[in-house]
């Protein structure tokens, strides 16, 4: 779909025209139903549910990754998984976790809404959109196909050399790792450069930065933490492909090498990377909260310049990872500050989230608890965090369980649970129809009961001395008494699996959604933001007409204001908000048009890969297709032109655009 | 890759910089964190040069300040080149444009000539710590110095045939982002590297 | 009913946490046993009691909005913005009480840092998948020549022990909870840590850097002796060899460990017939480059990096579980062929990759240019077995 002409009265469909050629050779890729229309689609709102329904299969593969490392750890002398595979799935569970699911999940609702939520109709460059989305696919497939040829990589996710170097680690899984991460890494650092010109060039007209949905202004800073850390990994990687591929020596101590040169280019990325995890959550729940609280969120501006913070001081903190590593007092002592004085912007913001349903009129809906969970989840995680900053306390608990369960309590109550309440939230605006909340409810006492029975115990396991990446555990080494290590390893495993049926529950509530589900009104949480001033799902110009801002929570202002006696009254309802916008439609809306060269670009970053491992000129070869590509792409309009078009011949008050 | 999205809602844009523009100057502020992983790398490893040749051996900094040189006047070239552009005049913008082509080439040419020579000495990729890390810092900015060249060819073909989409002089001005940030990048390696003794 | 929920989740969850330790797990990080870990567990105590005391303010403020402010047909409520001074006032509380954490762990970090007032230097090796330890000579301590041992780290206890870090392949980290926090072991670089025990005893660590396929089974001791007894160790160390006597079956085991195991393992004093001293090689035949030395193996009661046992069941019990009167003496008796863990140590003789992953797979020795990486699997008869066990009774 090109050009949308929008006949004068609003009654009429608009027409599409079908494209004769282009440029001679190459059409330009024209289905608006289908499977071709999602494979060259420039759309932000398909490619955000494209983006999502990816992270989600890999939801899935990392969560049986972590089952069948519970399922090892459930008994003394596990037999499920040998060292081997058990060094495998660690490495695969992490990172898989990590640049599979979480970053791309948060793309994905970021694709999806900060176009709606600042009122534009897509985003800044909808092609390079497009090619993030397949390089993230392709880039998540190359890393699991090392499963298959050979091997996953073994190293942990964050892949220490001189252990990750050829001598220690022979097998191509790293090799694998490396190449899939540099592809994810290409995706993000696109998508950043995408998103943050979109956020800040793109605003409806009255939308200043302080009048921003919460979640974009954290999606703002997240865009802003990838382009700067994406970068620095990115080197990181090439040198130990150098290394690994090309016989270098960056990490070979025998030939000089530091072998911590890894470790703090790793973690410098590494620090920014656990904020760019938990903000876009963050940004949901502080959605959510005051949407099912009935008031806005409470200091608004301090979640925003707390955030800023976070991501500011974020970059001064890395070193927390390395505290047993050898720095030398003064860098530890340092670090230690840093990372306590990163704990108050964080803490603030549970102020914040306690003090907006605090006073409210609260509607415990699905989305509801899941934001409210994340805030006990994610203080106590936040709370072990704060533990950790203590270095010589962490001298005593790093690489052991009591980090493993820091960081599932922040990530997996704290991000994940965010993510599970923007999905319940979004899902009618997105897809039409609600999600089930009896279904919902079942969800997430389960993943509650479920994550804190396996995540709970952990904080024991560790300080009680049982170390991380351990593919066994023997009843002699397990103390004694009966709630003694073997015990609550035990208990950890029965609870991975509640929390599994948890999230099993929440597939089948998707499948039954799809197949039967309410539909969904306009507006059913009497939300506040600007994505609800949509269709359901939103048309695919998003707006009929840009609405110009005056508020904070605009779409709130329009539907309600504050009688004499200074309560809040509906004024409109949202049905009545919208028409609004439909009778003052635009005439003329240009969207960017579906496009091959995405796709065909992001397929030769995989054949370079393979190349790199199995042989140069096949390297060649992916480079040739992504020259061909990218000059494709530079010689294409990003809106095919009118002369492209035959003209429309059915509806009568078409203006042909010129 | 001009985006000529009128999604956009026209040229208005809140932070007066066009979509094009901004999306450069922050990729440009990536770049700088990448190269700013790779110098810090070398800095780390110059002094490691195991049984390799030392950099006072090799380096022939009188050669490498005449490509330094050259590459800077590239630069000149681009200014001008972006000058033309906006004043519409196609003529010279071609002959500018090209002419900054030549100049990149004959840096990278030189770099060539230059590794070359070191590769003769002994100075090869996997030779030192030293070495490595001198390869790949220069090798990175090389591979951009040739990006750029492409982009800068590429441009004047399309351009000659119409058909590039969007405004000519924004995407002269943007090409000259670049081509000047990786001139910048230079004059820091070629300080820290060739100039900064050891 | 929420409530109802709520309370018995609460009410579970505190009855597990105060319930829910193992008592005597080995390698517990909240029972100090030396001045080490004491100082860091006066410190993190009460920030675990903080960090407490305010997790159960913030769950015990959401839980009574959650209840207090539920939607019972309440007008929608007052649309407020915020309150900057409430807020102020909750960032600067927990700023300062991490001020107050910053000064003392500030302290914490250089008092542990300290090094002058160390009294003996052990350098400790790390390498896949065991410790070397190597005493210098120190004389005040009757340590007249090196000492080479690996997995029990013997140290006299009261006494501030230094040790000096590092790997020969790739990044390991030597900890042992009771007497201190974890610091890694580098290859490249030489990495301090104080240990030091208040009392005789055997305390458990591991090794807690991800270093390979068998980073589980790194396991070490730190076996603390009155300063007495610790003398009587270093004597012992220093022994001379001697040879099994002949006729023996330990003299026939003599032979097949010179030849099936000096390729790597060094015993030293030991001599071939013509009197020439056995060197062992591991440099050309290992990754990493050595190979446990088994001087006096019996002396220790742990081998294959501390992950067997050479005591059986019931001598372990009566060795690691003794006091600290009675244990210096049992543990200088070492391990008698009563004691053997006959089991352990015959399996590992017999494949040792088998008991221990290690890339012992000679099928993998192209990448490692032939080298193996740990015990390979020599395909020992159990004849041979039998008198290699009677050999290493032997070496007390």
């Amino acid at each position: 779909m090109a050009n949308i002409e929008r006949p004068a009265s609003t009654n009429e469909v608009a027409t599409v025209a079908t494209p004769s050629s282009s440029l001679g050779a190459l059409k330009r890729p024209v289905a608006t139903t289908g499977w071709k229309s999602w494979l060259f689609t420039v759309d932000h709102k398909k490619l955000g549910i494209m983006y999502s329904a990816t992270a989600l299969f890999f939801f899935i593969v990392g969560g049986l990754e972590a089952v069948l490392i519970r399922l090892q750890l459930a008994a003394p002398n596990g037999k499920v998984l040998n060292a081997d595979l058990y060094n495998q799935m660690f490495t695969m569970h992490a990172t898989t976790m990590v640049f599979l699911f979480v970053m791309p999940m948060a793309a994905g609702l970021a694709n999806y809404f900060i176009p709606l939520q600042i009122g534009a109709r897509d985003v800044a460059f909808p092609r390079i959109n497009a090619f993030s989305f397949w390089a993230l696919l392709f880039g998540g497939i190359f890393l699991n196909m090392s499963w298959f040829l050979g091997g996953a990589a073994d190293g942990g996710w964050f892949m220490y050399a001189p252990n990750s170097g050829p001598i220690f680690s022979p097998s191509h899984g790293i090799d694998f790792w490396i190449l899939g991460l540099q592809l994810t890494g290409i995706a993000s650092l696109a998508g950043a450069v995408n998103l943050i010109t979109t956020v800040l060039n793109m605003r409806a007209p009255g939308m200043k930065l302080m009048r921003m949905p919460i979640f974009t202004w954290m999606q703002l800073v997240v865009q802003f933490l990838l382009l700067f850390a994406v970068p620095v990994i990115t080197v990181a990687l090439f040198l130990l492909s150098f290394q690994r591929n090309f016989g270098a020596t960056f990490f070979d101590v025998s030939a000089g090498a530091d072998p911590l040169l890894w470790q703090h280019l790793f973690w410098i990325f590494g620090h920014p990377e656990v904020y760019i995890l938990i903000l876009p959550s963050f940004g949901i729940i502080s959605e959510v909260l005051p949407v099912f609280s009935r008031k806005p969120l409470f200091g608004y501006p301090f979640v925003v310049f707390s955030g800023a913070a976070i991501g500011f001081v974020g970059w001064g903190v890395w070193a927390h990872h390395m505290f047993a590593s050898g720095l030398g007092p003064v860098s530890v002592a340092v670090f230690s500050i840093s990372t306590m004085a990163i704990a108050v912007p964080t803490g603030v913001k549970i102020v914040n989230w306690t003090m907006t349903i605090w006073g409210g009129k609260l509607q415990f809906t699905a989305a509801m608890k899941f934001a409210v969970g994340l805030i006990v989840l994610f203080t106590i995680g936040g709370l072990s965090g704060v533990t950790h900053s203590v270095a010589p306390s962490d001298t005593q608990q790093t690489d052991t369980y009591y980090v493993v369960a820091h960081f599932h309590y922040v990530l997996f109550g704290g991000a994940v649970f965010g993510l599970f309440s923007g999905f319940y939230y979004w899902w009618p605006k997105v897809f039409g129809k609600l999600l089930n909340e009896k279904l919902g409810t079942w969800n997430f006492w389960m993943m509650v009961i479920g994550m804190n029975m396996t995540f709970g115990p952990m904080h024991i396991l560790g300080l009680q001395g049982q170390p991380r990446r351990m593919y066994q555990w023997t009843e002699a080494r397990a103390g004694e008494g009966f709630f003694n290590l073997g015990f609550w390893n035990t208990f950890a495993s029965v609870g991975s699996l509640v929390l599994s049926t948890g999230i099993l529950l929440f597939l089948i509530n998707v499948v039954i959604t799809t197949r039967s589900g309410k539909v969904a009104p306009l507006d059913p949480w009497d939300a506040r933001s600007l994505e609800w001033m949509t269709s359901n799902p939103p048309k695919e110009h998003n707006f009929d007409s840009i609405p110009t801002v005056s508020h904070l929570d605009e779409f709130f202002h329009r539907k309600y204001q504050e009688d004499a006696s200074g309560q809040m009254v509906k004024v409109k309802t949202a049905e009545q908000v919208m028409q609004e916008l439909e009778d003052n439609a635009d005439a003329h809306i240009h969207m960017p048009s579906p496009s091959y060269w995405p796709i065909v670009l992001a397929a030769g970053l995989p054949v370079i890969a393979f190349g790199v491992i199995y042989s140069i000129p096949i390297a060649i070869f992916g480079g040739v297709i992504v020259l061909f590509g990218a000059y494709g792409w530079a010689i294409e309009p990003s809106t095919a032109p009118d002369d492209d078009f035959d003209p429309p011949a059915t509806t009568k008050d078409v203006v042909h655009v010129g | 890759m001009t985006s000529d999205s009128h999604a956009d809602g026209g040229a208005h844009s809140s932070t007066g910089l066009s979509n094009n523009k901004l999306g450069m100057w922050l990729f440009l502020g990536s770049e700088c964190l990448l190269f700013g992983g790779l110098i810090s790398t070398y800095m780390l490893y110059r002094g490691r040069v195991g049984a390799g040749p030392r950099p006072s051996q090799v380096f022939d900094i009188p050669f490498t300040s005449v490509s330094s040189f050259v590459l800077l006047m590239s630069s000149l070239t681009m200014v001008l080149a972006v000058s033309a552009a906006h004043k519409g005049d196609d003529r010279n913008t071609y002959l500018w444009i090209t002419v900054t082509a030549l100049l990149g080439a004959t840096f990278v040419g030189g770099q060539v000539y230059e590794f070359t020579a070191f590769y003769n000495e002994g100075m090869g990729f996997t030779t030192s710590l030293f070495s490595s890390s001198f390869f790949v810092l220069t090798g990175f900015h090389g591979v951009h110095v040739t990006v750029g060249i492409i982009m800068l060819m590429s441009i004047v073909g399309i351009m000659k045939r119409s058909k590039v989409p969007g405004s000519k002089a924004e995407t002269v001005e943007m090409i000259g982002l670049y081509w000047h940030f990786v001139d910048i990048i230079w004059i820091i390696i070629f300080t820290l590297i060739y100039l900064i003794p050891a | 009913m929420r409530r109802r929920v709520v309370g018995a989740v609460t009410g579970i969850a505190t009855t597990m946490f105060l319930a829910g330790c193992a008592t005597n797990a080995p390698q517990d990080t909240w029972k100090p046993k030396g001045p080490n870990a004491k100082i860091i567990d006066d410190l993190q105590k009460p920030v675990f009691a903080v960090a407490g005391i305010i997790g159960v303010i913030v769950t015990a403020a959401v839980i009574t909005a959650v209840i207090k402010f539920r939607d019972k047909g309440q007008p929608i409520p007052h649309q407020s913005h915020g309150n900057p001074a409430l807020e102020i006032t909750l960032t600067i509380i927990p700023a300062l009480i991490l001020t107050v954490v910053g000064v003392f762990t500030f302290r914490t970090v250089f008092d542990l840092a300290k090094t002058s007032d160390t009294e003996m230097i052990i350098n400790v090796t790390g390498q896949q998948w065991w410790w070397e330890y190597d005493y210098p000579v120190q004389n005040e301590f009757g340590i007249t020549q090196p000492i080479i041992s690996s997995g029990q780290l013997v140290i006299p206890a009261g006494t501030k022990v230094l040790l000096r870090e590092t790997s020969r392949d790739v990044i390991h980290s030597y900890w042992i909870p009771a007497l201190n926090g974890k610091r890694d072991a580098v290859p490249g670089r030489v990495h301090l840590n104080r240990i030091e025990a208040d009392k005789p005893g055997i305390y458990a660590g591991q090794c807690t850097e991800f270093c390979g396929l068998s980073h589980a089974n790194m396991r070490m001791e730190a076996v603390a002796l009155s300063k007495a007894d610790f003398a009587k160790w270093v004597a012992n160390q220093l022994k001379p060899y001697t040879s099994p006597a002949e006729n023996t079956l330990a003299k026939e085991g003599e032979a097949v460990f010179m030849n099936q195991c000096t390729r790597c393992h060094q015993v030293n004093g030991m001599k071939r017939a013509d009197g020439t001293p056995v060197i062992a090689a591991p440099d050309e035949n290992l990754v990493s480059g050595a190979a446990p030395n088994l001087s006096h193996l019996m002396s220790r009661n742990t081998f294959a990096g501390a992950t067997f046992d050479l005591l059986n069941t019931t001598c372990r019990k009566d060795v690691w579980g003794a006091d600290s009167e009675s244990f210096g003496a049992k543990y200088l008796s070492g391990v008698s062929e009563d004691c053997l863990n006959q089991t352990d140590l015959r399996g590992w003789l017999r494949n040792a990759p088998a008991m221990k992953p290690m890339y012992a797979n000679p099928a993998l020795l192209a990448s490692t240019g032939g080298k193996y990486r740990g015990m390979p699997n020599l395909g020992l008869t159990e004849s041979d077995i039998e008198k290699l066990v009677a050999y290493l009774l032997t070496l007390k």
